[in-house]
């Protein structure tokens, strides 16, 4: 997790954040939203170099779905059309309650990896993704108990606290994801990417998401900072300024910059490893 | 319940989708799913104090 590391040649773990849970094919024709979709994006970036994809779920209309049976029906379909990549379930939600945000971390097999926000996170002008502290423990406290291994997600730099809070607790390595956009977000900056970079501990892991024009620059100077990346239509619909992007072209696209500085490609076997993920396939 | 201005559409007319989807009348335009979750209303989300689609073509302020 330092410029050393990265001069080392430290394999980059790359996740591929295939659906998210904010817009839908109104806004992108190829955003896969059933099951058979992302299982086909999932195999996809897969093949183009991810060792990790983020899964949300949908209903068949497009429209957000918590449900153990919906996520069991994704991660299914995923799993049968992938060999070896590691299954993350979201467990974000603007506005959806506790109980439902919980609901993914339940299917059979539990995800290996799931994401875990450090924070509220504001959508517009009234929606606001709480997180409360409360939240965070819950959620957490059933990642424990089922063996799934947490991403923190950290909207903005104050987010750290919360993630050093739990710090004790987590498994090591403990795994950060800097997330930086509008709003409530980090803001985009290769500075404040760097200012976040050098408050987390040694012992950690840290990926890094820029939304939109940010994904390019921002994971590509994580690679450079001895982090690894996310990229995928969730955060960023086009390849570039007026073209839209797949899912593995983004992905391709961060494994053909990272091969160019001499970062290898992490394998799923490898990102376990790494990242401390108990297999489940 | 659900808002007003909702309808479920399979086209606007210059784009087709195998299952109909949320389809706002008020902006003539397909919307987000997560803000389809205001527009049924659920997850004591409510159109009338949390879109500002429907604010604005209710002539409603912020402060009201």
């Amino acid at each position: 997790m330092t410029y050393e590391e990265y001069l080392d040649g430290k394999p980059v773990v790359i996740t591929a954040a295939l659906t998210g849970g904010i817009q839908g094919k109104e806004a992108h024709p190829d955003l896969p939203e059933t099951p058979t979709e992302i299982a086909e994006a999932a195999a996809a970036v897969e093949e183009a170099g991810a060792a990790v994809v983020h899964l949300h779920a949908r209903r068949d209309n497009g429209e957000r779905a918590f449900s153990t049976e919906r996520f069991q029906e994704v991660t299914d379909a995923v799993r049968d059309a992938t060999e070896d990549v590691i299954v993350q379930h979201s467990t974000g939600g603007t506005a959806a309650p506790d109980a439902l945000r919980a609901e993914p971390l339940r299917t059979d097999p539990a995800p290996e990896m799931a994401s875990l926000d450090m924070g509220p996170m504001n959508r517009g002008r009234r929606l606001t993704s709480e997180n409360t502290r409360d939240t965070i423990n819950g959620l957490h406290t059933e990642m424990r108990e089922r063996g799934i291994k947490p991403e923190l997600e950290v909207f903005n730099n104050g987010h750290l606290n919360e993630a050093f809070r739990i710090f004790d607790d987590l498994d090591e390595p403990p795994y950060l994801n800097l997330i930086f956009g509008p709003g409530t977000l980090a803001p985009p900056s290769p500075a404040n990417l760097q200012r976040m970079v050098d408050q987390l501990p040694a012992s950690g892991e840290f990926n890094v998401i820029g939304f939109g024009p940010h994904q390019l620059p921002l994971t590509t100077q994580s690679l450079i900072l001895g982090g690894h990346v996310r990229v995928g239509l969730e955060d960023n619909s086009y390849l570039r300024k007026g073209e839209l992007a797949t899912n593995e072209a983004l992905v391709a696209r961060a494994v053909r910059i990272a091969n160019e500085l001499g970062r290898p490609i992490a394998s799923p076997a490898q990102a376990r490893d790494m990242l401390g993920v108990e297999s489940r396939r | 319940m659900a808002c007003p201005h909702l309808e479920y559409r399979e086209s606007d007319g210059d784009r087709a989708f195998d299952t109909a989807r949320a389809f706002c009348t008020v902006a003539d335009e397909f919307v987000q799913p997560v803000h389809a979750d205001i527009c049924n209303e659920r997850y004591g989300l409510d159109p009338e104090s949390d879109c500002e689609i429907f604010r604005e073509h209710a002539g409603l302020d912020w402060d009201e």
